[in-house]
């Protein structure tokens, strides 16, 4: 077993890990980055397309800044979100934010004549070289600025767990290198969990390999409140298959130097979503996609797996292909293009909710348990958001810091994750693999908990939750024994932490009793403002869970209902 | 028989066609209910391949069949992959002799999969990608300004940015680095191979990094060992055109730069720029000087068996082609 001592562990390594590392590194603070795969080149933030103009930048108008805003609030949130922080942030990435990338050399695409090229509309946005790409060079320069700093990085490296204190107070983190299957215990005055926003807890997901809700897992067993765990956003036209392209999303965004953008048609041909016509102001349009899916599927003319397509056969190759990637799965797959649609499906994607974080200070309801990006629970992605959020939580522990007290942690609790994780690398099970307990686990939940949820199914999957966890799991079945690069084993440990997060989705789905946004609830369907405009609180209670609500301030944009058919809300 | 040209340009593309390999062929070639016959390369077999029987579903992807064969036969493959869709750059393997990217590539009928070349296998199909990342490390690959940044947006174009921008597109999945002929010499040459050259390329080829940065990070390179066979371009899954827009650029820029490390191509510029042919002779004499005197017999031997020609390359010194090489290598890259 190897012992590192820092002052800040960073877990995870996209935008908001990276970022919050770099800043705390400017502050003389040392951070270490524990990342599940390789830093800038695992997670969501890979997969930015775009970078969404906020303020009055490149020319930006007073309307597409008041625009910007009311996208994030609306359409990105459905008003679960304080809107004085969505203000801070979008004061700060005006300043800030492209500032910083640029300084560090990232490229935002040009036009010959030196033009940063705009996708035009209601809302703007750019490029970092090609969108649908943009993901790329910037988590790529992330990782370069954290070699550049010398910043200390365990890579393809799992937290297993949060080692506190006697008093309760985190102060470690407990780890297992993949690559060797050595035990690692980082020592840190603060933690920050910075695990991302999407899980692979469906059969059809947009997360990463290596996304097993581990950031929710590891915070609830440390005593962390939750929050809007129910707020599940969804993709509606990614890829149908092959099953490995998921996340191969025929992006519905507008395009860059274009005026339109993807459209989608359903199993009889009929268009029936096209963001420029449809809702010119859902820059991310997925919400209002989905809805306009729902009503497809409910007159039967597309399945939630398929049956509708999605292409650009009403633009010219060139007005795509010049400053996107979006092209590239059609010629992958031999199509032709533009003329070609490809067939699409759902997938779940972002998590609104998370850890609940008090959004002054960036911490969770744990002491020395921070939170930045998207496993936070107070709002929807944007890779901007999520870099503020590392701005904003290396700000609060550099003005902490030295009010920490020094922590010990029990070696009895460092010896029971040994033993927890030996366990299962020793399991003698003849049940399932871990790689199919996973699988079981996502059919289970797109099943009962996928995008039309009712109380008899939510019931029937907490008792599916509670069987797979008492007779499946401790029959799992491991192959291999080796430490070497041992996925099964790294299976078995996701698998528990899996098991917990649906678990706590599921409860929380039950809770919210209306629908809301991308929240469909067949015994709710109305979007109740009266009742539910309010964050759906989580709090561990015994060995149970507890709900609180918490309402919600609408200083700046407004639902202006009270009552309404959630597929009839625009938003 | 008409050729459609590719997307991505005709030329990589050639005789694709003619052996029925396009990418609407590989789509298409299998249906639902056939069986692909694949075999992996496995660490604990001593590196004997092991045989698995997949469906084919639409589509399918070598990751998928990987895929398959973790769930329902073998789930102690080990093999890396982290997002699906050609952005990560972990899950590239060797496919029947080709480096391809395991999310990205249609399966074949039959499959003999291997991991990547050049690199230390850990297990199965997961390579050890630290030399890589080191050799990237020591090009330390970021920009230093000559002037301060001052204001977003800085003025910059697209034209000076262009080949940066398809370095750019470079997701570090290494399979140039598995194909390239000189990496696999080991350590005969200091080449730095394809993949990390690319790296490089992305700020050595920006236009606002300071000359004085760049050269500090050209002189690690050993890129005059790169042969421009390319294959680093016939694999690579992001299309860059890693020789003649990477490569090439940089060669120029070491050239110009630091000129010592370019001695060979600098004279052989010189030579064809000079007579209008390649002349081994008077390469050898510009590049070896003086000490070309210590190898008479080897000189002989050359002269005996016709390899050099002392009256061409004393007397007949200019061919016909003279006008046109000099014409055309007045017009190339400056490189004083």
């Amino acid at each position: 077993m190897r012992k590192i001592t820092t002052d800040v562990a960073v877990i995870g390594g996209g935008a908001a890990g990276c970022y919050a590392a770099l800043c705390l590194h400017n502050k003389g603070i040392k951070p270490l980055i524990i990342c599940k795969g390789l830093v800038g080149k695992s997670g969501a933030s890979l997969f930015a397309g775009n970078l969404v103009l906020s303020g009055r930048l490149l020319g930006n108008t007073e309307e597409q800044a008041k625009n910007t805003a009311e996208f994030l609030i609306k359409y990105h949130n459905q008003f679960l979100i304080d809107q004085q922080w969505a203000r801070r942030c979008g004061e700060w990435i005006e300043k800030n934010y492209y500032r910083e990338l640029e300084e560090a050399g990232l490229y935002f695409r040009r036009d010959d004549e030196g033009n940063i090229v705009t996708s035009p509309g209601k809302i703007r946005s750019i490029a970092a070289n090609v969108q649908g790409n943009s993901g790329v060079p910037f988590m790529d320069l992330r990782r370069k600025q954290i070699l550049r700093a010398g910043i200390e990085r365990l890579e393809e490296t799992t937290a297993t767990a949060l080692l506190c204190d006697e008093d309760g107070r985190v102060g470690g983190v407990f780890c297992l290198d993949i690559l060797n299957g050595e035990y690692v215990v980082v020592l840190a005055k603060a933690v920050i969990m910075a695990t991302g926003y999407s899980d692979r807890l469906h059969v059809r997901s947009t997360g990463t390999r290596e996304m097993s809700a581990d950031g929710i897992a590891l915070a609830w067993r440390a005593g962390a409140t939750l929050v809007n765990m129910e707020m599940q956003w969804w993709h509606t036209n990614d890829a149908a298959y092959p099953p490995s392209w998921q996340r191969i999303q025929i992006y519905p965004n507008p395009m860059l130097g274009s005026e339109k953008s993807a459209r989608m048609v359903n199993a009889q041909g009929e268009e029936f979503f096209n963001q420029q016509r449809d809702d010119p102001l859902a820059f991310g349009p997925y919400t209002v996609q989905l809805k306009a899916l729902a009503k497809q599927v409910h007159a039967g003319k597309a399945s939630y797996e398929g049956g509708y397509y999605a292409g650009f056969d009403h633009c010219d190759p060139k007005e795509v292909e010049t400053y996107t990637t979006y092209a590239k799965p059609f010629h992958q797959l031999g199509l032709n293009f533009p003329g070609d649609m490809l067939e699409t499906a759902v997938t779940s994607h972002y998590r609104q909710g998370g850890i609940d974080v008090d959004i002054a200070t960036m911490r969770s309801s744990v002491p020395g348990l921070y939170v930045a990006g998207g496993v936070g629970g107070h709002s929807n992605g944007l890779i901007a958001l999520a870099t503020y959020d590392g701005f904003s939580v290396a700000e609060s522990i550099a003005n902490n810091l030295d009010g920490i007290p020094s922590k010990d942690i029990p070696q009895q609790s460092i010896d029971r994750e040994v033993k927890r994780l030996s366990f299962l690398r020793e399991s003698g099970g003849n049940g399932l693999s871990p790689v199919q307990l996973k699988e079981k686990i996502r059919k289970m939940m797109w099943k009962k908990a996928g995008v039309e949820k009712n109380e008899s199914d939510l019931r029937s999957a907490l008792s599916d939750i509670e069987e797979i966890r008492n007779h499946v799991l401790p029959d799992v079945r491991i192959m291999n024994k080796t430490k070497s690069v041992n996925y099964e084993w790294l299976d078995a440990i996701d698998a528990v932490n899996m098991l917990d997060a649906c678990e706590l989705i599921v409860q929380s789905s039950l809770e919210r009793k209306e629908s809301r946004g991308p929240f469909f609830r067949q015994d709710f369907p109305l979007t109740d403002n009266n009742e539910w405009l309010c964050a759906n609180v989580l709090k561990k209670s015994g060995n149970g869970v507890r709900f609180e609500r918490r309402p919600y301030e609408l200083p700046f944009f407004q639902p202006g209902f009270a009552l309404r058919d959630n597929l009839e809300v625009p938003w | 028989m008409s050729i459609t040209p590719s997307p991505y340009g005709f030329a990589r593309y050639l005789g694709r066609d003619e052996n029925h390999d396009t990418l609407a062929a590989r789509n298409t070639r299998l249906s639902r209910g056939q069986v692909i016959a694949v075999e992996i390369k496995r660490s604990e077999q001593n590196g004997s391949f092991q045989r698995f029987h997949v469906p084919y579903e639409p589509r399918m992807r070598v990751l998928d069949a990987l895929n398959w064969i973790s769930e329902n036969e073998a789930p102690d493959l080990a093999y890396r992959w982290i997002c699906g869709s050609k952005m990560c750059g972990t899950c590239g393997v060797r496919m029947n002799g080709r480096e391809v990217l395991a999310c990205w590539e249609a399966v074949e009928p039959e499959m003999k999969i291997e991991p990547l070349r050049n690199l230390p296998v850990l297990r199965d199909l997961v390579v050890d990608r630290t030399p890589f990342e080191k050799k990237v490390a020591s090009f330390e690959p970021w920009i230093e300004r000559r002037k301060n940044y001052t204001e977003f947006p800085e003025a910059l174009t697209h034209k000076e940015m262009k080949d940066a921008a398809k370095a750019l597109d470079c997701i570090g999945c290494m399979c140039c680095y598995s194909a390239c002929p000189v990496i696999r010499l080991g350590a005969v040459t200091d080449f730095a191979g394809p993949a990390p050259l690319v790296q490089l390329g992305q700020t050595a080829l920006d236009p606002r990094n300071d000359p004085a940065k760049i050269k500090r990070s050209l002189t690690q390179t050993g890129i005059f060992n790169c042969v421009s066979c390319y294959k680093c371009e016939e694999v690579c899954p992001a299309h860059i055109p890693i020789v003649s827009q990477v490569i090439e650029p940089l060669k120029t820029k070491t050239a110009r730069l630091l000129p010592h490390l370019a001695k060979h191509s600098l004279a052989l510029r010189a030579v064809v720029a000079a007579r209008g042919r390649v002349d081994p002779t008077a390469l050898l004499l510009r590049v070896q000087g003086l000490r070309v005197l210590a190898k008479i017999p080897r000189a002989l031997r050359l002269l005996v068996r016709g390899k050099i020609d002392p009256i061409k390359t004393f007397i007949r010194v200019k061919t016909a082609a003279y006008a046109a090489a000099h014409r055309i290598l007045s017009k190339g890259p400056e490189l004083e």
